[in-house]
């Protein structure tokens, strides 16, 4: 698809604003009715998936051209979706998140470059990975564990740790404790180790770097090929979202899984049992890449048609990617079955949850946004009276570790895993 | 032409520079508008604005009014922008956002109201209000709207309108920055008393405002207003089930919807008053017909199965039982019964199921299946689900346009108005729905009396050729509206000249020349944008 794909939509937008907000049916509360951070923080229209699509028509118009204002409208924006599933409760055939996708790819393709992304994607190009660190720093979470090296060897599933939990050194034990939990309920597991392993190039995907993207998928594909891969299994939420749904378009047949389906599915059939309680009340986050935008990819090649005179339909029809699909009881579950533990939800979750504010692009290009982004996610976290804020995706992680530690907050950020280990 | 420096420079000192802008960009997205086509030639953008400024505070709007009076600018202000209604009309205006004016300034449990911002929205101020056992009036655009908007603005009439009025019967006191710059403050807060009332004890400008069709922007800037808040005695959070977009809710027995049918006017008429005498029903509207009568009930399948798409509209359309409910839904509106006791909500189904039996109507079978019944509630109770009116291509605006007494429907208006867009339906430049696309309400006012049509023409926006279509069925509409003495003067989808030529060689309304010497008198140095309603002699 191209830009000019989307005009017809950018015309079809009705202008109503849903996509502000988090489905209307689900407003609970003034406090937490929005469900767009870009629109919210900067609160021009331009900054809403509807005032996006407007600057798609004016741009191709040539009623407006590429300023350093258009790119901040255009970049400012985590792509997480909220306006996505909201503008579809009642548009069958809109898609503002893809335009606003293409709209980057074109921006990137013409050479109108965001100034803070230029240094990122030059050390992705130069490092593999999208943490501004050297390559050979990747994967010290691995260095002692006991794993097969899936550049030599062969395995049923491989781990991919990503960028997140490749670097950093807090995060590492969520990846040295999910490969380990696997691979003691007897999972045949490996992982492409230290520097071999490459970033999976969703995040320059979501930046509208698609030829990064395709390049680090390829050889992703043709790695996990070669070692005999069936599944695989990531906890990062922005990798489980680029494996499931962009590598089969260029041409990936594996299983994907997250952590959590995995970890559920070994529960539910006693390969993983707990011994201790932990008593605790926890809220659950949901990434925007587990859940509203983990759903099943669905190949889908056609053309729009017209019947009873002007309602728009699809030849053949096309799959709607409004969140139903995602992922959002795997990790309750796992949680629910965790002795002691109380899990109380926040009032903008599943499909409908608020971004933790690291996608996009936005934590790299945009700190005090992405920052306030986190601040409003452990605001409501702590309307709750929850004690501890759990997700299941390491860039949230961060996002919510730095918020919680630059505001003195008391509250505890968990991944799901780490829950489990200490509940076994 | 842009504004001058001096000009914006002195708005930026008041909102600050994060609040104001003159991107080219930035200016598109706000004269981007729905309905913004039929105006601008087939363009979707409105007049440009000269810049876009977002005010914080009341005294922010007063000192931009007042730079807007020195520089000699149009401003005009909308809250949550949806339509051409809430776009500048003239190039280089200011456009003023009021969406960081967005606070729920009080909730008065015990008097009933709630003091507000402009930037509000239904959504919100219900989820509020049911929280201590109240609920606000929704205006028929739905929850994303502004209540301030609703009762200062525009017409503000909703499916609730039968039980708590329309917007402008529920404004109380308000605060307002005159087109001169000067802050006013209506009703009682005039008077130092608080915000309880919008007549009494204080200057009552509620006719100014309400005026034919609110101040459209046109007129000043409403900064705060009280507003009318009803007894809600379901849950404080609304139980919502089901999976998107397909939600539903399912609420304690005391909160019940039905679809009521008839297999004539005069039936469905003789309904209507006996449901006002008897003072019964919560919401009542004739909702869902918006599809258009022979879709409907194939487009409700869809929308309430998580499977279907839009591509199943053909094959449902085959389906007898789907057919027979379509007819059956012909002469029909939905309606919410809400008992504030078990005793209340008895008495009313049973006065609702005599006023059946004695006017020849029924309950639709197959709407009070749970799961179109807990969906129909949802809508009705949250109009959270409104957008659907764009749900085929994205377009829809109205023809022939009415408002009567309930036996408007015996007239022969309801068949006219759908054999009128029948024709164009066929044609195809627009969606063939059967013709009635008539939707309205049962109560367009406070405990019922005033019943008004609109018949949705459903087009692509996207298409040249099917928005002219639409143009050309509203226009025709327009001439036999006229004829008839009954409006459809499209003030907002024409040029003023054009609305001048439809009317060539007719009396005037006077409602739009007492509306010019309103403007004359409030708005002496022209800052108002040309929205508010006005024609010449």
């Amino acid at each position: 698809m191209a830009l000019e794909d989307y005009l017809s939509d950018a015309k079809r937008c009705c202008r109503c604003s849903y996509c502000k907000w988090i489905p209307l049916a689900q407003v609970k509360s003034w406090r937490f009715a929005k469900g767009c951070p870009s629109i919210a923080y900067k609160n021009f229209h331009s900054y809403s998936a509807g005032g996006r699509l407007a600057v798609v028509l004016s741009l191709s118009e040539g009623r407006s051209s590429y300023t350093d204002g258009l790119l901040d409208v255009v970049y400012q924006c985590q792509m997480d979706g909220s306006c996505d599933v909201a503008c579809k409760i009642c548009r069958y055939h809109m898609e503002p998140l893809e335009a606003m996708r293409e709209l980057r790819f074109k921006l990137v393709e013409e050479g109108q470059l965001l100034p803070q992304h230029i240094p990122v994607i030059d050390n992705l190009r130069k490092e593999d990975n999208m943490v501004m660190k050297p390559k050979a720093e990747r994967g010290k979470w691995s260095e002692d564990l006991d794993i097969k090296d899936l550049t030599t060897e062969s395995a049923e599933v491989v781990f991919h740790g990503g960028c997140q939990l490749g670097f950093d050194e807090e995060l590492g034990k969520v990846a040295r404790t999910a490969v380990t939990l696997l691979k003691n309920a007897g999972v045949d597991i490996g992982i492409i180790r230290g520097k071999e392993e490459n970033c999976c190039g969703g995040k320059a995907y979501d930046m509208g770097y698609r030829g990064e993207f395709i390049k680090y998928a390829e050889n992703n594909i043709e790695a996990w090929t070669r070692a005999g891969v069936k599944t695989v299994v990531t906890s990062c939420s922005d990798g489980y979202f680029t494996f499931k749904r962009l590598y089969p378009d260029i041409g990936s047949k594996f299983e994907v899984l997250h952590t959590v389906e995995f970890i559920d599915r070994l529960i539910k059939e006693g390969r993983i049992k707990f011994n201790k309680t932990i008593p605790m009340t926890v809220t659950y986050h949901d990434p925007c890449h587990l859940g509203r935008l983990g759903e099943q990819y669905i190949p889908w090649q056609g053309e729009e048609k017209k019947i009873r005179g002007q309602i728009v339909v699809y030849e053949p029809s096309k799959p709607r990617n409004n969140g139903a699909g995602g992922i959002y009881e795997p990790p309750r579950e796992v949680l629910r079955s965790i002795p002691g533990l109380e899990l109380v939800e926040m009032e903008r979750i599943r499909e409908y949850a608020w971004c933790c504010g690291a996608g996009g692009g936005v934590r790299e290009a945009y700190p005090d946004f992405s920052y306030w982004t986190a601040r409003e996610r452990i605001e409501e976290a702590k309307s709750t009276g929850a004690e501890a804020l759990v997700s299941a995706c390491p860039w949230c992680e961060r996002n919510f570790i730095d918020a919680v530690n630059g505001n003195g907050d008391k509250m505890k950020v968990y991944d799901v895993i780490e829950l489990v280990q200490q509940a076994i | 032409m842009a504004i001058s420096r001096e000009a914006y420079q002195a708005l930026e000192d008041i909102v600050g520079p994060e609040n104001i802008s003159e991107e080219p960009a930035i200016l598109d997205s706000y004269a981007f508008q729905w309905l913004a086509e039929f105006r601008q030639h087939g363009s979707k953008f409105m007049p440009r604005a000269g810049a876009v400024v977002l005010p914080g505070s009341t005294e922010e709007v007063q000192a931009v009014v007042k730079i807007c009076i020195r520089y000699k600018l149009k401003c005009k202000a909308h809250s949550t922008g949806w339509g051409l209604y809430g776009a500048p009309i003239t190039e280089n205006a200011i456009q003023l956002d009021m969406r960081r004016m967005d606070r729920i300034l009080k909730i008065d449990e015990h008097n009933m109201f709630a003091v507000i911002e402009p930037y509000v929205i239904g959504a919100t101020l219900q989820a509020e209000a049911m929280k201590v056992g109240l609920n606000t009036h929704m205006i028929g655009a739905g929850a994303s709207c502004s209540p301030l908007a609703a009762a200062t603005s525009f017409q503000g009439a909703g499916p609730d309108s039968i039980f708590m009025g329309s917007g402008p019967e529920n404004l109380l006191a308000a605060e307002w920055v005159m087109p001169t710059g000067e802050i006013l403050r209506t009703g009682s807060l005039g008077s130092g008393l608080g915000w309880f009332s919008g007549d009494g004890l204080g200057p009552s400008l509620r006719g100014i405002f309400k005026g034919i069709l609110g101040a459209c922007g046109g007129l000043g800037v409403f900064t705060k207003v009280a507003v009318k808040l009803y007894p809600w005695p379901g849950p404080t959070v609304m139980p919502i089930e089901g999976t998107v977009p397909a939600y539903t809710a399912q609420l304690p027995e005391n909160i019940r919807a039905h679809t009521l049918a008839w297999s004539t006017w005069e039936g469905y008429a003789d309904a209507v008053y006996k449901i006002y005498n008897n003072d019964i029903g919560y919401i009542a509207h004739r909702q869902f017909i918006m599809f258009g009568d022979e879709l409907q009930a194939a487009v409700l399948k869809i929308l309430t199965d998580t499977t279907r798409t839009l591509n199943d509209l053909e094959e449902l359309l085959k389906k007898p039982e789907i057919q027979k409910l379509s007819e059956e839904m012909r002469r029909s509106f939905q309606i919410v019964l809400v008992g504030m006791t078990p005793r209340d909500i008895e008495y009313q189904e049973k006065v609702l199921n005599q006023i059946l039996a004695e006017t020849g109507g029924w309950k639709i079978a197959a709407m009070e299946e749970p799961t179109m019944a807990g969906w129909s509630l949802l809508y009705m109770i949250k109009l959270c689900f409104k957008n659907l009116n764009y749900v085929y291509a994205g377009g829809f605006h109205d023809a022939m346009a009415r408002a009567g007494t309930p036996d408007l429907v015996t007239s022969g208006w309801m068949e006219e108005m759908r054999e009128q867009k029948r024709k164009f339906g066929k044609q195809g430049g627009i969606v063939n729905d059967g013709g009635d696309a008539g939707m309205g309400g049962v109560g367009t006012a406070g405990g019922g009396g005033y019943n008004a049509f609109e018949n949705f023409i459903l087009y692509d926006p996207g298409d040249a050729a099917s928005v002219e279509a639409a143009r050309a069925c509203n226009v025709d509409a327009g001439h036999i509206a006229v004829e008839a003495g009954a409006g459809g003067y499209n003030f907002f989808f024409m040029e003023k000249e054009q609305v001048q030529a439809l009317l060539a060689g007719r009396a005037r309304p006077a409602i739009f020349q007492w509306q010019q010497k309103i403007k004359e008198a409030f708005d002496p140095n022209g800052v108002g944008d040309g929205s508010y309603l006005c024609l010449d002699e």
